[in-house]
């Protein structure tokens, strides 16, 4: 009898799923260890073990602060929204069946700026939006990137279809736009946030602490958990809304939940830590390339490729010109525009 | 039973199914036959559920189609599209087990693989389905359309397909066409476009003759399938050999050189 794939595929996906988790770990202690301060590893541990209550080693003071206070919300802020854009990417290629999609491109990164903006921006002049206290500005950006992502669905897609030349164009258009609405907002803005706005646009988890942590968590994880439960579906999906209506998913409720998901992850990691671009495109095709393109390692695996990928891209960030730090989106690009090129060559042996 | 029932679709108030009614019983197979444009394709996605229909209503078991949910009408009938391409590099057996998505029970090697050799598709399991050849393509579609309504039920099941020999050579054909005469025992109602007038001829148990989006005729094969009202239907010379218990029915279209048209369009 032979074995279905799926048998085989749950035992190897674990053994894969818990080499990246111990891969993830692993960069995150050299992370919280490697810096402008000096933290030796053993005392990594040794502090990390001791908020739990089972100390065994000394260190001194300063390195308790610097990595409660500074370097530990920014590694986990990199790996909330590494694993959120890396999960996000796979799930958006998978509705759009295309695997040149990706939250920067389609515009959805874009509209989450501009209402992070203008949030910042008339934030404080506008009393009613003070209600919201520090969720509202990740509340905003979901608004923004869920409006860019319906309207560039419906651009891109002609019954029931997706056409990528068309829905990149929209991402075009709607980047556009998007950037020239962030230049009229940043016009009337003072220069300090003007500074502020330069960086942040270019990605930066360094601005993380841990209320900006609690609420990336809140609003990410739920969402993440949604699309990762969307597995099956999605593998329905890649032969075609119409096939996968007719075996049984209600593709119009699946297309929402995806959606809605995408916007929010997309929208709580721009709003703290300005556009990254590239996870999302970049980390599931590595796990394609890899592992398949069954969506039930794909999601997963994304998952933790996004935040591996992120913490490594800020490790670099903070360490290549230290003491000064590079914003972590220059990172990301360098490494993932030359891939999107390599990806769009090589485009049709990937569709197959 | 499988009823629509003057079901009436209409695009800029143009008809393109008119006020058609069929009704496919389990271990029936209906062939729907037409010219181009004559609207099998739209009818074909209205029995589907694809579409809604404007008038007239789809029924299911005795069940009107509005009231399935996308998951209980999976569990119902299946459908082979004429064309389907994957987006990312999924294998022929993963394709195959997405049939098992409504039964929300993907362990089933069992009846994966008793599928894929009825289909003769086993051998490609570990293939990439984009590497596949277009005839291995429909094989594998059908191995994933059967897998969605193989299991035994206590309600009737429904098969339709929309060309599904159009990329295979003779053998081929004639096999899938063995698999659907098997299926039907299973309690299976099928409802198949097909092109080819002969495999029509052959093994369909009733025959549908659409055009202009309108039904001209149906019942069983002798009665529809004559030469008078293939040519009132296709607008060509056919000529009919019924066949006996030995001999296969011969359904035969007349090449213009024959008739000499060429020499007068000169």
């Amino acid at each position: 009898m032979i074995q279905t794939l799926t048998y085989r595929k749950t035992k190897y996906q674990n053994l894969v799923l818990g080499l990246m988790g111990i891969a993830l770990a692993s960069v995150s202690v050299l992370s919280l260890s490697i810096g402008a301060f000096h933290i030796p590893i053993s005392h990594v541990l040794g502090i990390l073990a001791d908020t739990l209550g089972l100390g065994f080693i000394d260190y001194s003071q300063q390195e308790y602060n610097v990595l409660l206070q500074i370097r530990l919300p920014r590694i986990m802020m990199a790996v909330l929204v590494g694993g959120g854009l890396g999960v996000t990417g796979a799930a958006l290629q998978g509705l759009f069946r295309n695997p040149l999609v990706e939250p920067g491109l389609i515009g959805i990164s874009s509209g989450g700026a501009l209402f992070a903006v203008v949030f910042i921006v008339f934030g404080s002049s506008l009393p009613f939006l003070g209600y919201f206290g520090g969720i509202g500005l990740p509340l905003f950006a979901f608004l923004g990137g869920l409006i860019n992502t319906l309207l560039v669905y419906k651009m891109g897609s002609t019954t029931g279809k997706t056409d990528i030349s068309l829905l990149i164009l929209a991402g075009v258009a709607l980047n556009a736009l998007s950037g020239a609405l962030i230049g009229l907002v940043i016009f009337y803005a003072d220069d300090a946030a003007l500074r502020n706005f330069t960086f942040w646009s270019l990605g930066d988890v360094g601005g993380a602490n841990w209320s900006k942590v609690g609420i990336s968590f809140l609003l990410i994880s739920g969402p993440v958990m949604l699309v990762l439960s969307q597995f099956k579906n999605l593998n329905a999906l890649s032969i075609g809304e119409n096939e996968a209506f007719h075996m049984g998913v209600d593709v119009q409720k699946v297309k929402y939940i995806l959606l809605f998901s995408s916007a929010m992850i997309v929208g709580t990691a721009v709003a703290f830590t300005g556009t990254i671009g590239f996870v999302g495109l970049i980390v599931p095709h590595l796990i394609r390339m890899m592992f398949g393109a069954d969506h039930r390692l794909v999601l997963p695996g994304s998952l933790l490729l996004g935040a591996f990928l992120l913490t490594f891209a800020d490790l670099l960030a903070r360490t290549i010109v230290m003491p000064s730090e590079m914003p972590i989106g220059i990172i990301t690009a360098i490494i993932g525009a030359p891939f999107f090129i390599w990806l769009i060559i090589n485009v049709k042996k990937i569709r197959s | 039973m499988l009823q629509a029932q003057d079901i009436h679709f209409c695009i800029r108030s143009m008809p393109i199914i008119n006020k058609a009614s069929i009704s496919l019983a389990p271990g029936e197979l209906t062939v729907i036959l037409g010219p181009n444009g004559a609207g099998k394709s739209t009818l074909f996605k209205v029995l589907a559920g694809e579409i809604p229909c404007k008038y007239g209503k789809v029924v299911y078991n005795g069940f009107p189609i509005s009231g399935f949910s996308a998951k209980n009408l999976a569990l119902v009938r299946a459908v082979m599209p004429q064309h389907s391409s994957l987006s990312f590099p999924f294998k022929a057996l993963e394709v195959v087990e997405l049939g098992l998505l409504a039964s929300g029970n993907s362990y089933r090697p069992d009846l994966v693989e008793e599928v894929m050799e009825e289909t003769q598709t086993l051998h490609l399991k570990e293939k990439l389905y984009g590497d596949l050849s277009g005839g291995e393509k429909q094989r594998v579609q059908l191995a994933r359309v059967l897998t969605q309504i193989w299991d035994k039920k206590p309600f009737s099941r429904y098969l339709l397909l929309d060309e599904p020999t159009s990329s295979m050579d003779i053998a081929l054909q004639h096999h899938v066409l063995r698999i659907i005469h098997k299926i039907k025992k299973r309690n299976i109602g099928v409802l198949a476009i097909l092109h080819d007038l002969n495999l029509a001829a052959n093994y369909a148990d009733k025959i549908i003759l659409l055009k202009k989006g309108s039904i001209i005729h149906q019942g069983p094969v002798n009665e529809v399938m004559t030469s008078a009202q293939l040519e009132q239907v296709f607008e060509h010379p056919i000529q009919v050999f019924s066949g006996s218990d030995k001999n296969p029915m011969i359904i035969q279209s007349i090449p213009f050189i024959q008739n000499h048209l060429e020499i007068k369009l000169a």
